[in-house]
């Protein structure tokens, strides 16, 4: 990799750029700092070893069914009338989204290190679902900390968790308080690992969840390329964290060719109106008070994207000019998805619908047929489904 | 190091320092000083005192809802920093840390926080959740150095040996000895860990150590300055005392009494 790339990573501090507008870092106690560098440097190790690799590829496989599938959505191409709209189904993965690939990553990261325990976060209850079937497959007990705004509203990752075998914290709130008290919950048992969900928090986790997810955009160029005869055009996802987005985009980096648009829920657009702060581990964009005492941010109806803050990652991307960052409402999220259960006969999760609304609303009427926009379908809509019927159900009578 | 500093760790008296945390401006800028002069006047040698952020990743429920408390009231830094001022105005002697998370110092920023907190009279600042390895920690540590004051740093029970060297070479004050892995407030002190752990660090320099986190009464506190250590630092005990008895008539006087109990079993 060349110095210019934008896909060297963070430096061995966790930096994203240079100088002090770099994103990232290790902002938190000195309790985790040991298991911070520690984990740094099980995850290069790991990297490197070729078993390793193909243990990971092997359960990529034949546990979560990778590759998901790269799917011309015929129907949604010729209703919008504009671009060919391909699907990347990241929500026909085992346990229904791209969460599990990071967690299959990591759980075999910590087996690999010799940790006995696992500690997650998760907003919608995907993180946590998908680390509760690979903790059960691999026989290490987890304790997932959610929001308890989430638990009510996606219940079905809760009981397939608890089936699962793993324990459920609730806290007061929603992801951003999940992420607060994973922390503190690490802190207190440091010789756990702690799984996280998204490319955030403290150094190494960007980079190892980027890692792990990156294998979401090398299938997107290998299976557009034997499709499509070419790579996409312009490649969208949603961001929360944006872990699911930054693997669509990762092996795409160094294109500039390649148009990139990360959509945020516009309640909590932490790249669109947010500024750099230092919060939960990392510097990055995000929305909080004028004097940095307080995360600030209203309500998305996507508990996955229903977050304050984003992924440093992304903070750097934006400030490069790198990939553009937009946003939704839940309103569009509602009638994309409206939309794309008609054409396609999919029921997705609510969270890619802001992505989906950025395609539908913004950007594939006015493109011509032979450009190809790649849509992140990072989730599907069983655990929205009840929130989807309260307030669109009334539509499909 | 400032003099003051200084000052309190050559003095033979009190033998072992009692250095307490206070959340800034709890529960009101007004009763956190009447509480805070109490202190003082009960043999508090060091005082810590925290502003508050809604993502505060090491308290413990005593400590979080007190910020969460002072948050809601709309309190901020600023308000804390003219508590510092007003504290000093009342005390010549008495040591002052700033403590908190680097959210807020971040956006005050970083230069014209140390400029205030020196103007108010603060001799250091410790910052929980930034390590040595963060940029904006390297730039806090300049700027106090630069004036005089100290950044206090962390050792926790984690903290390997190269840590510790790397730790020891840039602590200006104290150092912070954690006693337990856990948020603030929750798990007790082992009187065994924490000697030897105490015996770590002073096998590695002559900065005075206080140990913290874990002391909930003052036979915990004597047990700890039994390890050898210069200071004590009660956090949760006090703050959860203050929050257990916020609507009591007394709650000034009899929190100096709280204060006393602790301070005499350290003289």
């Amino acid at each position: 990799m060349t110095k210019n790339s934008l896909k060297t990573g963070p430096d061995e501090l966790g930096y994203y750029g240079e100088g002090t507008s770099a994103m990232g870092g290790m902002a938190v106690g000195e309790t985790l700092m040991p298991a911070l560098h520690e984990l740094n440097q099980g995850f290069e190790e790991a990297i490197k070893d070729k078993e390793f690799l193909d243990e990971f590829a092997y359960y990529c496989k034949h546990y979560i069914g990778r590759p998901s599938p790269l799917y011309f959505a015929e129907n949604l191409t010729r209703e919008l009338g504009g671009a060919r709209i391909l699907f990347k189904q990241e929500h026909l993965n085992h346990t229904g989204s791209h969460k599990i690939t990071n967690s299959l990553f990591q759980v075999l990261l910590a087996k690999r290190m010799g940790k006995k325990s696992l500690i997650c976060e998760s907003g919608a209850g995907q993180h946590y679902s998908a680390t509760a079937a690979v903790a059960a497959k691999f026989g290490m007990p987890l304790i997932g900390v959610m929001g308890e705004v989430d638990i009510a509203r996606v219940n079905q990752n809760i009981i397939k968790a608890k089936h699962y075998g793993a324990k459920l914290k609730a806290v007061p709130g929603t992801l951003k308080e999940a992420i607060t008290d994973a922390i503190k919950t690490w802190t207190t048992n440091p010789e756990f690992a702690y799984i996280c969900g998204s490319v955030v928090s403290a150094h190494p986790f960007p980079k190892i969840v980027a890692f792990a997810q990156s294998i979401i955009g090398r299938e997107i160029r290998e299976q557009s390329l034997e499709q499509e005869g070419k790579i996409p055009d312009m490649i969208v996802g949603c961001v929360g964290g944006g872990s699911n987005f930054a693997g669509a985009i990762y092996d795409f980096l160094d294109e500039p060719n390649i148009s990139k648009i990360g959509v945020e829920a516009s309640e909590t657009a932490a790249l669109s109106n947010g500024t750099p702060g230092i919060m939960q581990g990392m510097k990055t964009y995000m929305l909080q008070t004028d004097d940095g005492a307080k995360s600030l941010g209203g309500m998305s109806l996507g508990a996955g994207i229903t977050y304050f803050s984003v992924g440093p990652l992304h903070s750097y991307l934006k400030d490069q000019k790198a990939v553009t960052y937009s946003s939704a409402t839940d309103q569009e999220m509602l009638e994309a998805y409206k939309i794309i259960a008609r054409t396609e006969g999919i029921c997705s999760a609510l969270e890619p619908m802001a992505a989906a609304a950025e395609v539908i609303f913004r950007q594939a009427k006015d493109k011509p047929k032979d450009y190809t926009i790649c849509l992140s379908l990072c989730g599907r809509g069983e655990k929205d489904l009840d929130t989807i019927q309260e307030h669109i159900g009334k539509d499909f009578e | 190091m400032s003099k003051r500093f200084k000052k309190i760790f050559d003095n033979n008296n009190p033998k072992t320092k009692l250095v307490s945390y206070f959340v800034g401006c709890y529960p009101s800028p007004d009763q956190s000083f009447e509480l805070i002069k109490q202190a003082i006047d009960n043999g508090v040698s060091i005082l810590e005192i925290g502003y508050c952020t809604s993502e505060a990743s090491a308290e413990g429920p005593v400590i979080k809802a007190a910020h969460d408390h002072v948050l809601r009231s709309g309190y901020t830094l600023n308000d804390t920093i003219n508590l510092v001022k007003k504290i000093r105005d009342y005390n010549k002697e008495v040591g002052i840390l700033l403590m908190g998370y680097i959210a807020n110092l971040y956006k005050y920023p970083i230069n014209k926080f140390v400029n205030d907190i020196k103007k108010a009279g603060a001799d250091a600042v410790l910052v929980v959740d930034a390590p040595h390895e963060l940029k904006e920690e390297n730039e806090l540590r300049d700027a106090l150095n630069d004036n005089g004051l100290s950044l206090i740093k962390l050792a926790a029970p984690t903290t390997d040996q190269k840590r510790l060297e790397d730790i020891v070479k840039i602590s200006s004050g104290f150092i912070y000895q954690v006693n337990v892995s856990g948020v603030t407030g929750v798990k007790s002190a082992n009187e065994i860990d924490v000697a030897n752990f105490v015996k770590r660090i002073k096998n590695l320099t002559n900065i005075p150590v206080c140990s913290g986190f874990g002391i909930k009464n003052p036979e915990d506190a004597k047990k700890v300055a039994n390890s050898g250590c210069n200071g004590v630092i009660v956090g949760s005990t006090f703050v959860k005392y203050i929050q257990d008895n916020i609507n009591a008539p007394d709650l000034t006087q009899s929190f100096g009494k709280q204060v006393q109990s602790f301070s005499e079993v350290l003289k």
